[in-house]
This record gives structure tokens, C-alpha cells and sequence, in this order.
């Protein structure tokens, strides 16, 4: 076994104090950076850069491999508590975490979401050790035009992830693909829709709508309920951790997570976020109560919370392996590398082994101290929902804006969440859900990106993407999968037609 | 019962909007006394996001400032608009403690499209960091040895060799504008997210031939699945990795571009000021473990003082106008613009 023997040493790399100590504070930052909305992998890791340049390269790298993903842990905690998500990866969480955290279940919610984190983080690890050279090869192959068909039948399949009007769903999700368009356009250097306005330039931060939609519009929420008082079940030891039934519903998805975060982490876009959608579809569409999601299903928390953070162990292949950064966190890291004089690529593994190894290493590590750290905050955590809503509410407000205003440092941003809360509050009001629109603007610009590209490659051909095997092969799944919807619809219309025939 | 509802809301929308209107600031004071200069920190603006390459460099900066330039920076990133956001707040204050980042955008989105400011002529540099060249590799699967086999073939199948680039406008795209342009030859260009992307694009082989900075093809170069053509410098790159490569003009066709990152500062602050800055700014960057950190993110080191800067944006400004001009770079922006 050369890869265990490898392995081992890279531990005893890991666990010299002076490395121990910085994924212990790598860890730390994270899980903060993690819990407090606003504030992102790329930025703490970036402030953090040139108190590095004293360190030792490798304390240096491991601090900055735990801040990100130590901030994936944390990044659930205000979505179940306070429905305002800590990091764009968790906002699917809001759609059962915060319903769950509502019905006093809280504590289970962020245990299963630790927990989660945990084992996928683990099982992304173990991909990571041993398959990271053949994968990132294999990641090659998706080219613009895999990346159209994916992101097509992710749009198709995903749109419809709560709620019960597929109009509605659809709609809700072609108005994300529109706000999606405005903005300087990534590849032509265009700005599209802005009217003029200098700052619509930016188009619209994932985080400021989400802040928006999920946050300030349950403030807004909150406020119309604000007779009601506010019962606040007094939580027991034994209730802040998961039922035994909690804890079997949430393994299958756990692992299902793990597996498909790890997947989508291989290809570039932002991963995590992506995949927590694709897990939360996928256990929808697995369970055998999905009318219970969005109403606090606990699959609907331990699928996406663990997919995202395998997602972030994924990532690491390309930028390792091929020294390619495929999102913006781990762009970061690479200037992170390339500041200590190390540039990851093919050859990382055979120059620097004790380098390497001892990262990866140290990210096993990271992951238990994680869970160390995250299990007793979570009575801490859940103190917070004692607060009367009308000082707690007031509070998350401030919180909200605080963390919108720090994203770009512009004024206009707050404008935008408060107009986005405004909506939020008014949709949900008449039975619209703001999932799809996220989903929308998450794979709207995948989409464009892959359909101008692809058209590019195939000499404006839209019917060469089905010469190619992978983006043949994806596109007919995603056909079979609406066959099938179809097929059950009708043979459903069907059955309701004989019933009122035999009535 | 439904009036208290509406009243809360309508109460809480008044504070939200008071919170978002008590956050504008209190900018634009007179100018310094110079002979204080400088008595508080000094705003740095990045014009571009967290973690990009202008911000690192800034953040290099950050570093001895103190012991330099007697007042600690602090970095501020305006990103938005390719730049601009961030240039129009630097072009715009006069409180003499706002300078920022620039870059080879600074004369390239005033050549795109009507901007607020000219910042060529609404700034003064003050000084030029580093410098990144532009490289032309394919993946070594390819047949084509060398610059002229390509050229070639590109001339007996016309625009069937795809080349990839980090973005419209960018220098990646007008550099391979430049070379379809100066060996009169058709290759199709395909704009890509950042470098990171259209290198995946290439090493997949999705695309044959791709346009970007040394730093993101070296560890492909190093160990053989990139071959690199030829470089957009006027002398071949330092770096022994790509020292072997010859650069275009050895080859005989004139095409020379490469990005670079500087500091400038608003045009009307008074000279003593700007001299005391250039001077500061001089120190920090000749600092070798700066250099040192500067070439370990793989930019090739190139200090430029204020006249020498100022000179480089006035001929770069001339041969860029004209290269977008001639090779159509400015007439497919601006079709799309409309």
C-alpha cells in the first residue's frame, strides 16, 4: 500500500505543533467565516495572505486549506437559525433548515448538518487520496459544450424543488436566468441591461439576492405576525441532538450527498453551490415523503450540507493536480501556493510529497477538529432562538446588512436587498417560492457560457453537441428523466379520468 | 388588526431604508497641508475583486508601507465595471488619501466605450509594479511545431484553429488578434471566464491554441502536455522554463502585448504630495523581498517611476487604439454594445 504509507507520513507531517496549531486556527477562521453572512472564503483568506509570509509554506498552506473548507461547516448555522444564509452553498439549506430550527428542532438540523459535513467531507478526502490524477484527467473531457447539456438538464430537473406549481417553479426560475443577464457580460466584455448605471456592472451577487429573498424577507414575514407570541419551546439536553428516526433518514442522503458533491466538484463553476441543489433534487426525488419537503425534511438538510463540503475536497483535484483554480476560492488558494513559492500542477505530487500529503493530511484532521468544534457550539447556537423576536429580528436585520454592505463595499447593494427582501416577502405572500429563481441565476450564466462557447467549437452547429458521447449521454438522460415525468402525468390524468367516469 | 401588520411593515422598511441612508460617507475634503503629508492612513482602491491579481499586488504593497510611506495603506476593492467603478471614485476624490490600482484596462475601456472619466488624463501614475506577458501554447498532441507550421495550416483551413482567451477585450484575445492579424491568417477566437477555464478548455482539447499569462501554462510547459509557440514581449522571458521560446518579433511578425499593474493617483493633487507619494512607493517596490514575492506569483517585476509610467500609458495608448481599430476587436464591442 504505497498511497497508506504516503498517507502515514504525511501525518507525521501534519501533526508537528506548528502545523497542528494552524489547521486548528484555520479551522477556527473558517467555521467564522462560515457562520457569518457577508464574509467569504476568498476575503478572509485574502486579508490573511500577507500575515503568511513569514510562516513556514506548508503551516501557511494547511491555515488556508481550513479556513475553506472549515467554512462550509459553519455556513448552515444562520440559514437554519435565522434563514439568512453564511455562504452561497448553504442556501438551499434554508428551504428545510429553518422550518426544521421553527418546529424547535434546530439542534438536530445543525447536528445533522455537522455530522453530514463530517462524513462527506471524509468520503470527498478519500476520493482525494487516491483517485486525484486520474480525475482531474477525466474532468478534461467536459468541455463547453458538456457544460450546456449539463446545466440544461440541471435547470430542467432542478427548477421544480419545492412548491407544488410547476408554472409557478418555471417562471420563478426563467426570471433568475434573465437577472442572471445583467451585468458585464463575462465573455464579451459587455454590459447587458444596465440602463446606463455604472454599478448594475457587477450584476447581481448570488449572496445579495439570497441575503435578500431568504433574510430580509422573513423579517418582513416575521413582522406580520408580530401579535402572535413567540413560543420558544424550552429545549432539553437530549432534544438538541437528532431522534433515532431523524438519524436514519439523514445516513442515506448524507452519503448520496458526499458522492455527488464530490462529482460536481471536479468540474469548474461555483461547485458547492451547485451541487447542494443537485442533492437537494435528488433526495426530493428519492424520499418517500417528499411532500415534507420545504416544511422541515431532514433529508432536505443532510443531503445538501454534506454535498457541499466533498464538493470542496473535489475542488482541490484540478488545483492540485493540474494547478488549475476552478472557482474563486480556490484562486485564492493558488496565490496562497504560488506566494510560498510553490505552483501546484502535475508534478506537485512528485516534487513535493511531504507537501502534498501533509495538506491532505492535515485535512483529515481539520475535518474531526471540526466536528469537535461544531457539536457543543450547537447548544450555544440554539440559546439564540430564545430571543424574542422583536429584539432577535431587528438584530438579524443589522447582521444582514452588515454582511450585503461588506461583500463590495457599495451602498447600492443594500438597496438591492432590501428590494429583494421586499420581493421575497410579497412572493411568498402569494405562493411563489424563491428557490427556483437562485436555481436560475446559479445556472443561468453556465448555460450561456456553454451554449456560446460550444457553438464556437462546433462551427455554430447546435446539432454537433450530440456527436460528442458525453454531452450526448447527458442530454439523454435529462430526456428520459422528462419521458418519464410525462409518462406518469398522463397515466395520473388518466386514472383521475376513470375514477370520475366510474363516480 | 391588519393596520397594526401594515403599520410594522411600513415601520420597518423605514428603518432599513434609514440604515442604508445613514451609510453614505463624508467624502471629498479640501486637500492636504503638504507639509504633513500624509497625517492619516491612505485608501488603496482595488478596482477589481478580492484575491484577483491587481489585489494581490496591492496587498504586496500593504506590507511596508508604514515604514515607507510614514501612514499604513489600507486596501478598499471597488470591483464592477472592468475596472471602472473603482477609477471613477479614484478619478473623482480629491482629499489626497484615495489612490488606486491600474492596469492595461485603464487604456483599454476608454478605447471601448464612453467611460465617465478619461483616465489618461484624469490620473497620474505613480508608479509600475510588474508586468505579465502573454504566451502562445497548444497541447503538445497537436502537429504543429512550430509558429510558422501553424501559420501554415491556418492559411490552407481558415478558421478552422480555435483559440481561446481569458475574455473579450482582454490582452489574451487582442494579442491572437494581433497575430491573425499581422500574418493575415483567420483563427476563431472563443472568450473564456478567466485563464484558469480556457487552459482546462486546451488541455482537454476542446480548443487547439490558447492566449494567457506564463504563470497559468508553466507547470503544463514544464512537464510537456503544453507546447509553447512563441511570446508577446519584446525580449524573451526571464524564467528558464520558457527561456527556449523565441519570441514573435525573432520570428518576424510584430506583435508585442502585455498587461502590467501600477498606481496612480488623481491628476489635481499638488506636486509635493505626489513626489512624496512616488518616492514612497519607489522604496516599497525596490524592496527585494517584494520583488521576490512579485515573481513568486509569476509576474515578471518591472518598476517604472512616474515619467516613465506616464510615457508607457501614452505610446501603449497610441499602438493599442490602433491595434483594436485594425483588427476588429473595437467594431465587434461596439456592434455589441448598441
Amino acid at each position: 500500500m504505497d498511497i497508506l504509507n504516503l498517507l502515514l507520513q504525511g501525518v507525521s507531517v501534519s501533526i508537528i505543533p506548528a502545523n497542528l496549531l494552524s489547521c486548528i486556527i484555520g479551522v477556527l477562521i473558517g467555521t467564522l467565516v462560515g457562520v457569518l453572512p457577508g464574509i467569504d472564503t476568498v476575503s478572509a483568506i485574502a486579508l490573511l495572505l500577507p500575515f503568511s509570509y513569514g510562516m513556514d509554506s506548508t503551516a501557511a498552506l494547511i491555515m488556508f486549506a481550513g479556513i475553506y473548507y472549515g467554512s462550509k461547516y459553519g455556513g448552515s448555522t444562520t440559514s437554519i437559525l435565522i434563514n439568512v444564509p453564511g455562504e452561497a452553498a448553504s442556501v438551499v439549506t434554508c428551504l428545510d433548515g429553518y422550518p426544521m430550527g421553527q418546529k424547535g428542532r434546530a439542534g438536530a438540523a445543525l447536528a445533522i448538518s455537522a455530522i453530514g459535513s463530517f462524513i462527506a467531507g471524509t468520503i470527498g478526502l478519500i476520493g482525494l487520496t487516491l483517485l486525484a490524477p486520474p480525475l482531474a484527467q477525466a474532468a478534461l473531457a467536459f468541455g463547453p459544450p458538456e457544460y450546456f447539456s449539463l446545466a440544461l438538464v440541471g435547470l430542467i430537473l432542478l427548477s421544480k424543488l419545492t412548491g407544488t406549481s410547476t408554472l409557478k417553479s418555471a417562471l420563478m426560475a426563467v426570471i433568475g436566468i434573465i437577472l442572471s443577464t445583467i451585468g458585464l457580460d463575462s465573455l464579451s466584455g459587455i454590459s447587458r441591461f444596465t440602463f446606463g448605471i455604472d454599478e448594475l456592472d457587477r450584476g447581481f451577487d448570488l449572496s445579495i439576492i439570497a441575503m435578500g429573498l431568504f433574510g430580509i424577507g422573513e423579517i418582513l414575514t416575521a413582522m406580520t405576525h408580530a401579535d402572535a407570541k413567540p413560543d420558544i419551546p424550552t429545549v432539553k439536553f437530549r432534544d438538541l441532538y437528532p431522534t433515532k428516526e431523524e438519524w436514519q433518514r439523514s445516513i442515506t442522503p448524507m452519503f448520496r450527498g458526499g458522492i455527488v458533491g464530490f462529482l460536481v466538484g471536479l468540474l469548474p463553476g461555483p461547485a458547492a453551490t451547485i451541487s447542494s441543489f443537485i442533492s437537494y433534487g435528488l433526495e426530493k426525488r428519492c424520499s418517500k415523503h417528499p411532500e415534507e419537503f420545504g416544511h422541515g425534511a431532514i433529508e432536505g438538510v443532510a443531503g445538501p450540507e454534506s454535498a457541499n463540503n466533498s464538493a470542496i475536497s473535489a475542488t482541490m483535484i484540478p488545483l492540485m493536480s493540474l494547478g488549475l483554480p476552478f472557482c474563486g476560492a480556490t484562486a485564492i488558494l493558488l496565490s496562497g501556493f504560488m506566494i510560498h513559492g510553490i505552483t501546484p500542477g502535475p508534478s506537485l505530487i512528485t516534487e513535493r510529497p511531504e507537501l502534498f500529503w501533509g495538506l491532505i493530511a492535515s485535512m483529515y484532521i481539520g475535518n474531526v477538529l471540526l466536528l469537535i468544534i461544531n457539536l457543543p457550539l450547537i447548544g450555544v447556537f440554539v440559546q439564540l432562538l430564545k430571543t424574542p423576536l422583536n429584539i432577535l429580528m431587528p438584530l438579524v436585520a443589522v447582521v444582514t446588512l452588515t454582511g450585503a454592505y461588506s461583500i463590495n463595499n457599495s451602498i447600492f447593494d443594500l438597496i438591492w436587498v432590501i428590494f429583494f427582501g421586499i420581493l421575497g416577502f410579497l412572493l411568498q405572500r402569494v405562493g411563489f417560492e424563491p428557490s427556483p429563481l437562485i436555481i436560475g441565476l446559479v445556472l443561468g450564466p453556465e448555460l450561456e457560457r456553454g451554449l456560446t462557447q460550444g457553438l464556437i467549437i462546433c462551427n455554430g452547429d447546435i446539432w454537433a453537441f450530440i456527436t460528442r458521447p458525453l454531452a450526448a449521454t447527458i442530454l439523454s438522460l435529462g430526456a428520459i428523466v422528462i419521458l418519464y415525468n410525462f409518462v406518469t402525468w398522463v397515466t395520473k390524468l388518466n386514472n383521475k379520468r376513470k375514477e370520475l367516469n366510474v363516480n | 388588526m391588519r393596520r397594526k401588520t401594515l403599520l410594522s411593515v411600513f415601520t420597518c422598511l423605514l428603518v432599513l431604508s434609514i440604515i442604508v441612508g445613514g451609510c453614505t460617507s463624508m467624502e471629498n475634503k479640501a486637500i492636504p497641508a503638504t507639509s504633513k503629508y500624509p497625517d492619516k492612513p491612505i485608501t488603496l482602491i482595488v478596482p477589481f475583486g478580492v484575491g484577483g491579481g491587481t489585489d494581490l499586488v496591492a496587498r504586496l504593497l500593504e506590507k511596508n508601507a508604514l515604514k515607507y510611506l510614514g501612514q499604513p495603506l489600507v486596501i478598499v476593492n471597488k470591483p464592477g465595471g472592468a475596472g471602472t467603478i473603482g477609477w471613477n471614485e479614484v478619478a473623482g476624490s480629491s482629499d489626497g488619501y484615495t489612490l488606486g490600482m491600474t492596469g492595461v484596462e485603464i487604456i483599454l475601456q476608454p478605447l471601448y466605450g464612453q467611460t465617465k472619466y478619461h483616465y489618461l488624463t484624469a490620473l497620474d501614475p505613480l508608479a509600475q509594479i510588474a508586468e505579465l506577458s502573454i504566451v502562445m501554447v497548444v497541447q503538445d498532441t497537436q502537429p504543429w511545431k512550430d509558429l510558422d507550421e501553424l501559420i501554415q495550416y491556418a492559411k490552407k483551413k481558415p478558421g478552422e484553429i480555435k483559440f481561446g482567451h481569458g475574455g473579450m477585450g482582454t490582452t489574451g484575445h487582442v494579442t491572437g488578434e494581433m497575430l491573425a492579424k499581422s500574418a493575415d491568417i483567420r483563427l476563431e477566437q472563443v472568450p473564456f471566464q478567466g485563464s484558469a477555464e480556457a487552459t482546462a478548455s486546451l488541455l482537454g482539447g476542446h480548443i487547439q491554441v490558447l492566449f494567457t499569462n506564463p504563470a497559468s501554462v508553466k507547470e503544463h510547459v514544464k512537464n510537456g502536455t503544453v507546447r509553447i509557440l512563441a511570446v508577446a514581449s519584446e525580449h524573451r522571458l526571464k524564467d528558464p522554463v520558457f527561456a527556449n521560446a523565441p519570441t514573435f518579433k525573432e520570428q518576424g511578425l510584430d506583435v508585442v502585448c502585455s498587461s502590467w499593474h501600477g498606481i496612480a493617483a488623481p491628476k489635481d493633487l499638488p506636486v509635493e504630495v505626489k513626489n512624496k507619494l512616488a518616492k514612497g512607493f519607489e522604496a516599497i517596490i525596490n524592496d527585494p523581498e517584494f520583488q521576490k514575492n512579485i515573481e513568486n506569483l509569476g509576474f515578471e517585476f518591472s518598476y517604472l517611476g512616474p515619467k516613465e509610467s506616464q510615457e508607457k500609458w501614452l505610446t501603449e495608448n497610441q499602438k493599442l487604439s490602433k491595434t483594436v481599430q485594425a483588427t476588429g476587436i473595437l467594431d465587434l464591442i461596439k456592434t455589441q454594445k448598441k
